[in-house]
This record gives structure tokens, C-alpha cells and sequence, in this order.
């Protein structure tokens, strides 16, 4: 008898548990929605990387307060190591095993291309937001992947517009052997010969990713004697480059530009004693424009990190708050309504009004043109002279974009 | 295309001395990597790690003591010893107990301990980039032949010629210089005639290393410390010492000074393909002597 009660009792407890099994997941709270960070956290790169989550990790504080759909935004990150097939395995272990509702990534336009291929095959979206190559949104856009940051495209169209109003006539040009200096090189050329025609190419010199020393290469182009120098190099390198010019007299004797040069990152580690004079464009600045919205952003920044907030920063930033307006927008975590949720969806930035442009998925962002100076402000220098030229004036038209496409 | 750009004799005279001047780095770096290779029969991988801590520890001894002048050189003098530190306790605790193992063996646990070093510096120094400054009177540029030059490679130019003198000495006038050298040919003799060999080998790793720190020290000024460094070097110091002939110090100067000079003209003389020239220069010397210029201990 005794036995036949414990029976019993087992075989309700049982039918209880499956009951409470069936019901929960139905009474539960929304799912949190997860993020798939794919990016570069060894080597040179990871400054970048890391800033850009830094970024990311402080929207979201703020964002999961209140929360997104009843829920909150999660994330986990993976190390590319800079490398296309471990940045492809690792979105897709993202994908299939966390079940993540999108992907975010990454610095090395490499890894951007291969990731966006996959992700229009899986039908997953992707955010990319550092790796610059204007392909990403440009003939290899489709519905799944966008772009937060700047890109060559835009980045070079900006400089051609700020070196033609200059008196340079022979340029020689520089830089790092890869797709991003080539890229970065070929359409700030383009861009400056169509408003400058009586400009001359008289050299180009390219050195390998991660090259120390540049002095052989800086001593031999003034011994051309260029006008001007358009340096297309990357990440660390931008430093080398930069030191060099210094030590070997060249910034008081050859203009030099470079993209990103007047970035913080650079500026930073280059202390009181980098280059004065030295042109570049960036497309965050934090200390311009002064407005309150960005006064506020750099001090949250600066208090949770103990520095100020670079252009990777920036992009981690906003890139969280899209994310989590575009779900607002969707009401759903259905992907397909969180792209269309996307598309033209306009943020508040420190930087003022931000659109993700509907026809090619790259939000549009100005660029800012700068001259490097020294100030007493700060123990590293920091740009004047600065110039705003609007995202509209140098990305590619939609028409542009369709015709590189092939629609 | 852009062959016979700036082919003056100034621009010649001081591409040559920047080439020099680049070469020098280079020996120091690879004549620590040679000796190691030389003396304990140690493919160290980890040797680039050991250059790039010596970078960052100057920046912390740099920064550490104000930025100034007096924070180079005492950055100078002392990163190089904390390396020489770090690659004592390496070899007492670990390498001292795998001398007897397979080079294969060897090569995966020093690349293992290059994977551990670099995670260890992201910790420790986090990855932004540093940067020191030279002293004030190693900025800035000298003329020379009519042509620039930075006045850090003419200091590089200096001290890489009394860096070979003291190795020199020390291989060849002191009497643990001798053994390590007699080590290097035959460490079994020198074992029989009953000489510990341990802690020669000690003492050659830590030498071997320290000159790997001093190289990290040198560079620190012209470049941007980073994550990475020692990828870059590691490659570029194992060809060296292979056209050099292996464990061979000398070997190690030579193939420096081949590497850097045809590096800095091929720049000169044809700078879209300049990547090419070291290594072109690394392949004929192998195809020409495939045990290298001078005697391989190996």
C-alpha cells in the first residue's frame, strides 16, 4: 500500500513537472537578444577592436536600463586574429551554435567580405563597423549587411576634395600592402585627378604589413622630392609613419596626409612629440563638434575607461544604439523586419543626426578634415583648422551604388 | 616604371648608412637568436617575444622615470635586464629540463611560449600603441652627402659595431665565452672534460635573450609599440640567421647587414616592389651556399 502511495505521488510530481515545462516558456520574459561579435583581439589591430566594444558596452549599459522589447541585449564576442577563415568559422559557430540574432564585426575588410558572403547565404544580418574597404556597402552590398563607419569610398573622396584646393602638384604615394592601402590610395588618386588634372603621380613605394622601419622608404622620397606625400597606411603603422616623417625631417619639409591620422588613437600614442602639421580626415572627433551631446558621451566614455573615445569607439557606440532602435522599430526579433526596421532609420548621435542610408545600408557620416597641432590642453596633439564635409557630399549616389552592383 | 628615381650619389650615400643603420638592429636581435641556436641547439620562436617585451618594458621605464632624456637611457640600460631577468627564470624553470628533447619538440614548446608571452604583454600593457621619444640629442636629422639622416641611425650606426666588439670579447676573451664556444661545436666534449654544462647554457640563453631586449629597446624609439612585433621580427632574424650560416655570429652580421642594405636600395631603386629585395637576396644566397655564408655549427 505503502509503495502504490509513492507510485503515485512520483507519477503526479512527474505530471506536474511536465505541466510546469509546458507552461513556462509561455509565461517566461521576452528572450534577450543576442549579438555575435566577430573581431580582431590579437596583434596590432585590437586596439581598435577592443575600443569599438569599450563603445558598444557602454550604449548598451544605458540601452539595457530600460531595455529592448521587454528584454535586454546580449553579446559575446569571438577572436578573428585577423583571419578570414577563423573569422568565417567563428560567425558561423555564432550563428549555429549561440543562435545569435545578428552578427557584429569587425576590422579587417577581409574578414567583413567573407562574414557579409555568409551572411546573405544564412539570410543573418550584419553590422560592420571599423573595417573601411567601400566594397562591403559598394558592389558587394546586399539586404544583410551594413556599414556604421566610414569607408574608402568616402573617406578618399573627402581628401581629394580637401587636397585639390592645395598648391601641391607632384604627389608621391606610400604606403601598407594590403587592400585597405591600396583601396584607400586609388580613390583619394581618382578623386584628385578629376578636380585637379594638372596633378602628377612621380612615385608610389609600398612596404609589407607591420614593416618597422620605415626610414629607407621616407629617406628615398624625399630624395624625390614630391610636393606632397599620400601616405595609405593602417592601424600602427599610421604611428610609424608619422614618427619617421618627424626623425627624418620630413614633416618640415613635405606635407604629408593620411586617413585617420588625426585620430585619436595615433595622436595619443605619438604624445607631445608627434608631427605638427600632418593633414588626415577622420570621422569622429572628441572634441569637435563641441556640442553637449558629445561633451557627454566623452565623459561617460572617459569615466568608464579611463580615456578619451576614438573613432572605433564611436562606431561601437552608435552601432549599439541602431541595433537597438531598429528592434524598437521591428517589434519583433524577426530578422527580416529588423532589417527593414533598419533601413533608413535615423539615431541621435554625439555627433549629431545619423541615417543609415536605405538604398546601399551605409549610415552616413561626415568626415572631418584636420591639420595636427600642438595645444597645451592636452599632452598630445590634436587637430585645427578643421573643415566638415557631410556624408552626402562624398558617398557613391544610390544610382552609383545600383550600377556597381549590376542592377 | 619608376626605376633611376633619385639616383644621385647623396640619395645613394645615405640610403647605404640608413640600410647600415637598419642592419644594425637586425644583428643584434639575430646575433641573440644565433648564439641561442648556436650554443643550446635552440630554435627559439620565442625570441621575438623577448624583443617586444623589451620595447614595452622601455615604455614603462620611460614613462616610469618622467619621459625625458634621462627616462631613455635608463629605459635603455634597464629593459634589456628585466628581459635578461624574464629569460633566466624561463630557461632555470623550463628550458633547462628539455635541452635533451627533439628540435621539433623544442619548436612547438618555444612557439607555445611565444602564443603565452604575447598574451602576456596584452595583459599586462593592454593593446594601445605606445611610443617613447628619443633624447633630445638623437632628434632630429643630420646632413649628410647632401642628404638627410636621422640622428638616431647615426647613434644605431655607433652602437652596432661596439655591440659586435662586445660579443667578440666575450666569445673570445673570457673563459665562459670560450666554453660557450666550445659548446657550440661539441657539447659532449665539453661535458666530458667535466664542465657543467648547464649552467653555460644558462648563462649563453640569458646573453642570448638580453640582446633580444636590447633590440626591443633600440627600435622602441622609431616605431609604435605594439602587439605584433614580435611576429614581424621573428620571421625576418630566423632568414637572417639561416643565410648567415646557424649559430654563427658573424653569420648573423653579415646576413643583417645583406638584409638591410639590399632592403633600403630596393626601396630606392624600385619602391613598388621594395618587399621583394631582402627576400630575393635570401633566396640566391641559398641557392648559392643552402647552408648559409658562414660555417653552420649545425
Amino acid at each position: 500500500m505503502k509503495r502504490i502511495v509513492t507510485m503515485r505521488s512520483f507519477v503526479l510530481g512527474v505530471a506536474l513537472f511536465g505541466i510546469l515545462l509546458i507552461l513556462l516558456p509561455a509565461q517566461a520574459k521576452a528572450r534577450p537578444i543576442k549579438v555575435g561579435i566577430i573581431d580582431c583581439y590579437t596583434g596590432p589591430a585590437a586596439m581598435f577592436c577592443k575600443e569599438a566594444l569599450n563603445g558598444f558596452k557602454l550604449a548598451l549599459d544605458k540601452i539595457n536600463k530600460k531595455g529592448v522589447l521587454g528584454s535586454k541585449i546580449e553579446f559575446t564576442t569571438r577572436d578573428t586574429k585577423f583571419k578570414v577563415d577563423i573569422g568565417l568559422s567563428m560567425a558561423k559557430e555564432l550563428v549555429m551554435r549561440e543562435n545569435v540574432d545578428l552578427l557584429v564585426g569587425t576590422i579587417s575588410s577581409g574578414v567583413a567580405l567573407a562574414v557579409s558572403d555568409y551572411a546573405r547565404r544564412e539570410k543573418v544580418p550584419l553590422i560592420v563597423w571599423i573595417s573601411k574597404s567601400e566594397r562591403i556597402t559598394g558592389e558587394k552590398g546586399h539586404r544583410y549587411v551594413f556599414s556604421t563607419g566610414e569607408n574608402t569610398a568616402m573617406a578618399g573622396k573627402a581628401a581629394g576634395v580637401a587636397l585639390a584646393k592645395k598648391p601641391f602638384i607632384k604627389y608621391w604615394i606610400a604606403g601598407d600592402d594590403y587592400e585597405y592601402g591600396h583601396a584607400i590610395a586609388n580613390t583619394i588618386w581618382s578623386s584628385l585627378k578629376q578636380r585637379k588634372s594638372a596633378v602628377k603621380k612621380i612615385g608610389e613605394s609600398w612596404w609589407k604589413v607591420g614593416e618597422p622601419d620605415l626610414v629607407p622608404y621616407i629617406t628615398a622620397i624625399m630624395a624625390a622630392k614630391p610636393d606632397a606625400v599620400i601616405f595609405a597606411a593602417g592601424g600602427a603603422s599610421m604611428v610609424n609613419v608619422m614618427k619617421t616623417s618627424k626623425a627624418t625631417g620630413m614633416s618640415e619639409t613635405i606635407p604629408g596626409w593620411i586617413h585617420t591620422a588625426t585620430e585619436i588613437t595615433i595622436l595619443r600614442a605619438l604624445g607631445p612629440g608627434g608631427p605638427e602639421g600632418f593633414m588626415g580626415t577622420t570621422d569622429y572627433l572628441f572634441y569637435h563638434p563641441d556640442t553637449g551631446a558629445n561633451r557627454k558621451f566623452v565623459k561617460a566614455f572617459k569615466d568608464a575607461y579611463g580615456k578619451h573615445p576614438g573613432f572605433s569607439g564611436f562606431h561601437g557606440y552608435i552601432t549599439a544604439h541602431f541595433i537597438a532602435k531598429a528592434f524598437k522599430k521591428a517589434g519583433s526579433l524577426d530578422r527580416e523586419k529588423f532589417i527593414d526596421a533598419l533601413e533608413g532609420l535615423k539615431i541621435r548621435s554625439p555627433a549629431g543626426k545619423i541615417e543609415m542610408r536605405a538604398c546601399d545600408h551605409q549610415a552616413v557620416l561626415p568626415i572631418f578634415l584636420g591639420v595636427t597641432k600642438k595645444t597645451p590642453e592636452y599632452d598630445f596633439l590634436i587637430t585645427t583648422d578643421i573643415t566638415t564635409v557631410t556624408g552626402d557630399d562624398v558617398m557613391p549616389s544610390c544610382e552609383e551604388i545600383k550600377k556597381a552592383r549590376g542592377k | 616604371m619608376m626605376v633611376g628615381q633619385g639616383l644621385d650619389l647623396a640619395s645613394l650615400g645615405s640610403q647605404l648608412l640608413v640600410g647600415l643603420s637598419r642592419a644594425m638592429i637586425l644583428f643584434i636581435v639575430c646575433a641573440g637568436l644565433s648564439f641561442v641556436l648556436g650554443v643550446l641547439r635552440i630554435p627559439n620562436v620565442a625570441h621575438g617575444s623577448l624583443y617586444m617585451i623589451g620595447a614595452f618594458v622601455a615604455f614603462s621605464f620611460f614613462t616610469l622615470f618622467g619621459g625625458g632624456s634621462a627616462g631613455f637611457w635608463l629605459a635603455l640600460i634597464l629593459a634589456p635586464l628585466v628581459v635578461a631577468l624574464v629569460s633566466l627564470i624561463a630557461e632555470r624553470a623550463l628550458f633547462c629540463h628539455l635541452y635533451q628533447r627533439e628540435h621539433l619538440m623544442l619548436l612547438l614548446f618555444t612557439f607555445a611560449l611565444m602564443l603565452i608571452f604575447g598574451d602576456l604583454v596584452k595583459i599586462i600593457w593592454g593593446a594601445d600603441y605606445r611610443s617613447i621619444s628619443a633624447p633630445a640629442l638623437l632628434r632630429g636629422s643630420v646632413s649628410m652627402f647632401g642628404a638627410s639622416l636621422p640622428r638616431y641611425n647615426l647613434f644605431l650606426l655607433i652602437l652596432g659595431p661596439l655591440v659586435a666588439i662586445g660579443l667578440w670579447l666575450f666569445t673570445n676573451k673570457t673563459k665562459i665565452g670560450k666554453i660557450s664556444r666550445a659548446a657550440a661545436v661539441d657539447r659532449e666534449m665539453v661535458g666530458v672534460i667535466g664542465i657543467n654544462v648547464s649552467w653555460v647554457f644558462a648563462v649563453a640563453f640569458v646573453i642570448g635573450c638580453y640582446l633580444a631586449g636590447l633590440g626591443g629597446a633600440l627600435i622602441a624609439p622609431t616605431v609604435s609599440i605594439t602587439l605584433g612585433m614580435d611576429h614581424t621580427i621573428i620571421i625576418e632574424a630566423f632568414l637572417i640567421v639561416t643565410i648567415g650560416g646557424l649559430g654563427n655570429i658573424w653569420g648573423a652580421l653579415v646576413g643583417s647587414l645583406i638584409f638591410g642594405v639590399t632592403q633600403s636600395f630596393g626601396v630606392l631603386f624600385w619602391p613598388q616592389f621594395a618587399i621583394v629585395f631582402p627576400y630575393a637576396a635570401v633566396v640566391i644566397v641559398l641557392l648559392l651556399r643552402p647552408r648559409g655564408l658562414l660555417k653552420s655549427v649545425w
